[in-house]
């Protein structure tokens, strides 16, 4: 069996079906629909015999090559996501990138273009359901084919010979053009493509590795180079959940039980409160018992604002019963630390890669970190100790940067606070954020610095230019087209070492630092 | 000549201070937008009478907890909007607690506007007008009513701020030039140039690192 490389065959299809498609067109257009069929492009409505496809085609060369690109791309990439099985199974020889077996791609003949012309010919007379009419968006030809020159019309004096020449090379001219660009954007396309499917190739070996490898020998290998590096790379999102569950531990063991218990109790209290509420205030419920029910009420609040574009954790949507669960059986396990914003948000990404018990597990865990902890009681001193230990890394990664920030007295927790109370989940991309919290999993707090440091190298010129205002609100909203891979070079450059010092020795010095200096250090104000 | 403000949005979770402020520089009105955490900053600019003014808004976390960030970001404002929802008597009295800490860190240069958003609600009020103006007059504050839903009364108390953050300028400015100026105040008219270190202010919990 020949061993066609896949590439250029499949780019030859291209080319092949389109000049195909082109000629049954044209064969379509001839004589029997002369009398409608023949006018210029700029006619503003298609004859209401015609299929409306073939009317596109003319608007979109006459009117504007980018709304028929549009229209192609969109179409392509429904076709990827949503159709890739069906398209392999349904279209015979007309395949643009899709993985089809070259024998079957080969004896592509008039044949099969006959039956195409058939097929849609047939439906000229009774249009299609939209379903298979979608279906057929499958077999469009590209924008060279659907450009027509027609002969004038019988009714209008012909042509002179030089005219109709000039027309037939201004003709010519257009379609080499199309045809060049169609194949410089085919060439990109396909490019994507192979990339594309490269990294689901490169994610389902190493989900194979993680499955069959890793998580059987999970402490004694979760140390290793080996599976340090192919974490550092991303997690399978198969294994995501898995892999973050072990890595976070359940140091406060526990139990699925456990959850249950602490959710019967947060579903008493929204019941009781919820009555209180209708029988009106009470006012000698204490200030800690409102602190608490407003806390219940916050978290209604906050469901509906986590992650508002996914729509599933708002009122209706899937996972909103879930997310109350979660978080209200928190509230109760934990009274001392309660509900506070921005929790809503972590258990948001956690009950996306975890059932409901493991993912309360993970929560209360991660949640029990001293990094969290300082945060989430927004505990102020501890909070600028962990600024501090930031600026220091800062300073030895981006000195150029830290100095224009201090130009501005622009200090971390201006743009630090969200990203670290969410752990990005808030600021980056949902996907971005899950791979650093695949490496947070891996190395901890110092991680969540790390990535704050590489997203400020990544975008350090275009900071460098900005003043304290424009600074302030380019890193509390993130551009939205950060790609990973930039990302994570970017942190990648990032050196937490000062001084031969790690980033644990750092913040423990300063911890010693500031318990020296608490003697003469007002505390912060209270009201 | 121009004039920067800085103007800091207080007020309990849920008031509307986000949806406030995205009506007044965006237009926009979201029942579904996300919660914040730390502040976000917006800002727009203006003509007021041949004056240019640029306005950094800080928006900021309504939950108590992060009430101890606070001093973050009001320091150096120019101007205080506290938001409260009318149909809330709590947000009330949070507002009340937000202009008491005010009045003590940064004295009586700056300029409060105390907002009862919401009033798209009328029907579920909780909070008297009269109450409300009463007491804003009471600390020298002015009160707005508003609603971000239906874009009434916005424009407005941003307007009236404004004019009323340029004369605190102006004022300041004169008394600079007389020589009687404190750094306290003369930091905080951003159009003055600063011929003195930025001093930590009068007061707040990051003010002694």
């Amino acid at each position: 069996p020949a061993a066609l490389p896949l590439a250029p065959l499949g780019f030859t299809d291209v080319n092949l079906n389109s000049r195909n498609t082109y000629e049954v067109s044209r064969r379509r257009s001839a004589p029997e629909h002369l009398p409608h069929g023949g006018t210029a492009p700029a006619e503003p409505a298609p004859p209401p015999q015609e299929p409306a496809e073939r009317a596109r085609h003319r608007v979109g060369i006459a009117g504007a090559g980018s709304s028929f690109a549009e229209f192609f791309t969109r179409n392509f990439f429904t076709k990827r996501t949503k159709e890739l099985k069906p398209a392999v199974q349904s279209a015979p020889g007309w395949k643009l990138f899709g993985k089809v077996p070259p024998r079957e791609n080969l004896p592509k003949d008039s044949k099969i273009i006959q039956q195409e012309y058939e097929a849609r010919t047939g439906r000229m007379y009774k249009p299609p359901p939209p379903s298979a009419r979608r279906k057929n968006i499958e077999f469009e030809p590209l924008s060279t084919t659907a450009l027509i020159l027609e002969d004038r019309p019988a009714n209008l004096p012909a042509k002179s010979v030089e005219e109709a020449l000039r027309h037939r090379q201004e003709y010519d001219e257009m379609v080499a053009e199309a045809k060049k660009r169609e194949i410089k954007e085919a060439h990109k396309r396909k490019k994507i493509m192979r990339e594309r499917f490269k990294q689901e190739e490169n994610i389902a070996s190493a989900m194979v590795i993680w499955v069959n490898e890793i998580l059987p020998n999970w402490e004694g290998m979760r140390a290793t180079r080996r599976v340090r590096e192919l974490w550092w790379q991303g997690l399978p999102p198969s294994v995501r959940g898995k892999v973050w569950s072990l890595a976070v531990g359940n140091e406060l063991n526990i139990t699925p039980e456990l959850y249950e218990i602490f959710l019967s109790r947060a579903k008493e209290r929204w019941k009781s409160f919820s009555e209180t509420n209708s029988e009106n205030d009470i006012e000698d419920a204490g200030a800690s018992v409102a602190d608490r029910e407003a806390s219940l009420e916050l978290i209604k609040l906050d469901i509906s604002r986590t992650f508002p574009s996914l729509y599933i954790f708002q009122k209706g949507g899937p996972y909103h019963d879930l997310l109350h669960s979660v978080l209200g059986a928190y509230t109760c396990y934990r009274p001392d630390v309660g509900y506070v914003q921005g929790m809503s948000f972590i258990a948001a990404v956690l009950i996306l890669n975890l059932e409901e018990a493991d993912a309360f597990i993970a929560f209360a865990n991660l949640l029990n970190k001293p990094c969290q902890l300082a945060f989430f009681r927004v505990d102020h001193s501890m909070m600028l100790k962990y600024f501090a230990a930031f600026e220091v890394f800062f300073e030895e990664n981006l000195p150029k940067l830290f100095l224009h920030f201090k130009s501005y007295s622009l200090t971390p927790d201006i743009y630090l606070i969200d990203w670290i109370f969410t752990l990005y989940s808030k600021s980056l991309p949902l996907d971005l954020a899950c791979r650093v919290w695949d490496v947070f999993c891996r190395d901890g707090e110092e991680f969540l610095f790390r990535t704050g440091l590489g997203i400020l190298r990544l975008y350090e010129d275009i900071l460098l230019q900005m003043d304290f205002i424009h600074i302030a609100q380019f890193l509390t909203k993130l551009p939205e087209d950060i790609t990973s891979e930039k990302l994570f070079s970017c942190i990648a450059a990032i050196q937490m070492q000062n001084s031969n010092k790690k980033w644990a020795q750092v913040f423990a010095s300063l911890m010693k630092d500031n318990k020296e200096g608490d003697k003469n250090h007002s505390p912060a104000p209270k009201t | 000549r121009s004039f920067s403000f800085k103007v800091v949005l207080l007020g309990e979770g849920c008031v509307g201070k986000t949806s406030l402020v995205l009506r007044y520089c965006e237009n926009k009105f979201n029942d579904k937008h996300i919660t914040t955490l730390q502040a976000s900053f917006l800002t727009k600019k203006l003509n007021i009478g041949g004056k240019r003014v640029n306005l950094a808004i800080w928006d900021t976390a309504g939950q108590e907890r992060f009430h101890a960030l606070g001093p973050i970001y009001y320091r150096d404002s120019n101007g205080a909007i506290l938001v409260y929802d009318i149909t809330d008597e709590d947000s009330f009295q949070k507002v009340k607690n937000w202009v008491k800490e005010l009045r003590k860190m940064l004295g009586n240069e700056i300029c409060l506007c105390i907002v009862g958003n919401k009033i798209d609600l009328e029907k579920e009020r909780h909070v008297s007008v009269q109450e409300a103006e009463m007491y804003a007059e009471s600390v020298g504050a002015k009160h707005y009513h508003t609603s971000a839903k239906q874009n009434k009364g916005i424009e407005e108390l941003f307007l009236d701020l404004c004019k009323r953050m340029i004369e605190t300028a102006q004022v300041d400015e004169r008394a600079r030039g007389n020589g009687s100026s404190q750094s306290g105040i003369a930091r905080r008219g951003v159009q003055i140039i600063d011929d003195e270190p930025q001093v930590q202010s009068s007061g707040g919990c990051c003010s002694s690192g």
